[in-house]
């Protein structure tokens, strides 16, 4: 590439926000920073590039191929983080490990990724999430959903639906026929691949009774209403499996009464991430969007890699599908007002900086002209620029 | 796309899976008059039933269906794989049957594949031909071609193709050999990961009624 185009061009994956996009993302940002606030979550901020040894803890997947890389004056491999949750599980595991628990983190970054480019997601995008530490209890796992739910509300987004499930359902369930390891990481593979047709394959493969093979296809079709849960009784004999669904009886229960049950539909089929995952996990979805809003999930074991156990849930909202939703539903777009914009003729210049700077002191969105004007000039560049009133001194 | 949630919205590929996919839905109480791959338009609806078919090239297919455009499509397993995209999966439709494999001009035939390590290869399939060799260990040159990759060897571009065969006279005509197979490849039922979840029972509906006719036709 010549020199004349580089200066202009950005590189693969990046995007300019505008002032209209910026604007709309600052709003939705900050109205989830305030919601995480009011919900008693202490906002942190960490470093946008880590050791690399350290974003890969925990995923057994090759999450590593995309992520960007570099290298320390010592030679240390470095990467940009891909995701929030990893990095605040090595400061709660770290620096806040003596913090009163549970303890109770939300985040509003950037992250990196390099991979094909999806709707709403560049290889940077933003991610708004919280994090909930110390506590296994369901009423986390409630409150993490319910936290959720309300942030995509305030965003301006009013239909979707939350799928949730419990991934210790589908291991209880290969369990339960002894499926050897290597069987079972075939299943969770094809699973996780979204590749039903290889599921069915791979349990065709297996020497079980044609019942037991039944109950394993039944897996991602377990899709629906509270039903659902009676019909997964019915199949689960392991006590882990069991165990999956009374938990998630027991988030349901308490979502009711934060009232965000109207948007859950219960999905066993669900599976994010087995290496990661070791309870509930959901994802958001609207219309229009062919991609998940949100998800998020409870991660026991990660902060153990850390070398300081501790169990934990948390989810994490892409701001860019947010936006992307609210442009495809047609509903209303975040605005910003601009108030004012003051004009002067020639010799009124410090009289126009002390009536903007009061009605700035009121709160008014103001600008300034740079020179001085005509009144009709000043009116013609008002309305240009998309200012209410004009204010012009003589 | 405000329309998008009464409409269940299907991708065909043009060409030889149209047919067949296009018959089989139809079994099951999913087509739309006028449905065909020569026709000109773009989309197909049947407004009663609130069905709509985007008929499209091949290779389009699971972006369709990924980016959500279409929450239900029909495609090659062949071309899922070279695309790498995140779809459901749903059901193997048992047409369409063909594999992907090695071949080399019968006359320069080497002993192993190994021989061919740091070769060039001509492909329609360069992710999946890279993912065969690197697994193979060994690395090559890949040349993507869209068509005719016979061709390839008899022009002197590369020292062999990794294509799709369905009875192998093409091979045979050009004096080709398979020498590796990599794997087979049938039409799939695939779907929008938001889809299957937000239109969960009528797709599911759509594939029970898919396999309730494939276990009669077995009969």
């Amino acid at each position: 590439m010549d020199n004349e185009m580089q200066v202009l061009e950005i590189p693969y994956g990046m995007r300019d926000f505008l002032p209209i996009e910026a604007a709309e993302k600052r709003t939705i940002e900050e109205k989830l920073a305030s919601l995480y606030m009011a919900w008693g979550y202490d906002e942190v901020v960490t470093p946008t590039i880590e050791y690399l040894d350290n974003l890969v803890q925990g995923s057994r997947h090759s999450i590593e191929t995309h992520l960007f890389k570099l290298f320390d004056r010592k030679n240390n491999t470095l990467a940009l983080r891909h995701e929030m949750t990893t990095p605040i599980a090595r400061l709660s595991a770290s620096r806040l490990q003596d913090s009163p628990l549970p303890l109770k983190l939300s985040y509003s970054s950037n992250v990196f990724r390099y991979e094909e480019m999806q709707a709403g997601r560049q290889c940077e995008f933003h991610q708004s999430g919280v994090e909930l530490m110390g506590t296994t209890a369901a009423g986390a796992d409630a409150e993490i959903i319910a936290l959720a739910a309300k942030g995509i509300v305030d965003s301006g987004i009013t239909t979707f639906t939350i799928c949730l499930g419990q991934v210790d359902f589908a291991t209880g369930l290969m369990e339960q026929f002894q499926l050897s390891s290597g069987e079972q990481r075939a299943l969770q593979i094809a699973l996780e691949q979204h590749d039903f047709v290889q599921f069915e394959s791979r349990i065709n493969l297996l020497s079980l009774t044609g019942s037991a093979k039944e109950t394993l296809r039944q897996i991602p079709l377990l899709c629906g209403g509270e039903d659902v849960l009676e019909k997964a009784y019915t199949l689960a004999i392991s006590e882990k499996s069991k165990r999956a669904l009374d938990n998630l009886r027991a988030i349901y229960r308490l979502l009711k009464a934060y009232k965000a049950d109207q948007y859950v539909r219960f999905d066993l089929g669900i599976i994010r991430d087995f290496s990661y995952y070791t309870g509930m996990v959901f994802e958001i979805y609207t219309d229009g969007l062919g991609f998940p809003l949100a998800g998020g999930g409870r991660y026991d074991h990660l902060l153990s890699d850390f070398g300081n156990p501790c169990p934990a849930t948390g989810f994490a909202i892409g701001i860019e599908r947010i936006l992307l939703a609210i442009t495809r539903q047609h509903l209303a777009r975040p605005e910003t007002p601009k108030d004012v914009y003051v004009g002067f003729a020639n010799g009124a210049e410090e009289a126009a900086i002390v009536k903007a700077g009061r009605l700035r002191m009121e709160g008014k969105v103001t600008e300034l002209a740079p020179a001085s004007s005509t009144r009709e000039e000043a009116e013609s560049l008002r309305k240009k620029k998309g200012y209410t009133d004009l204010v012009y001194l003589a | 796309m405000a329309d998008s949630k009464e409409y269940l919205t299907i991708a065909l590929p043009k060409g030889k899976l149209f047919a067949p996919s296009a018959e089989l839905l139809c079994k099951v109480g999913y087509t739309a008059e006028g449905l065909s791959d020569k026709s000109r338009k773009l989309i197909i609806s049947n407004e009663k039933k609130k069905i709509r078919f985007i008929v499209s090239k091949t290779a389009d297919v699971p972006t369709y269906v990924e980016y959500g455009a279409a929450d239900l499509g029909v495609i090659g397993k062949d071309v899922i794989s070279e695309s790498g995209k995140d779809v459901y999966e749903l059901l193997d439709l048992g047409f369409g049957k063909c594999h992907l494999m090695m071949a080399v001009p019968k006359n320069q035939k080497r002993g192993r594949l190994m021989d061919y390590n740091h070769t060039r290869v001509a492909t329609k399939f360069p992710h999946i031909a890279e993912d065969f060799f690197n697994k193979q260990g060994m690395q090559m040159e890949y040349i993507k071609l869209n068509g005719s990759i016979e061709l390839g060897p008899i022009v002197g571009l590369s020292e062999s193709i990794v294509d799709i065969v369905e009875t192998g006279t093409t091979l045979k005509e050009n004096n080709l050999e398979e020498i590796a197979y990599i794997f087979d490849t049938t039409a799939r039922l695939i779907a929008n990961r938001v889809s299957f979840k937000l239109k969960f029972e009528q797709i599911h509906q759509i594939v029970t009624d898919l396999k309730r006719l494939q276990a009669e036709g077995e009969e």
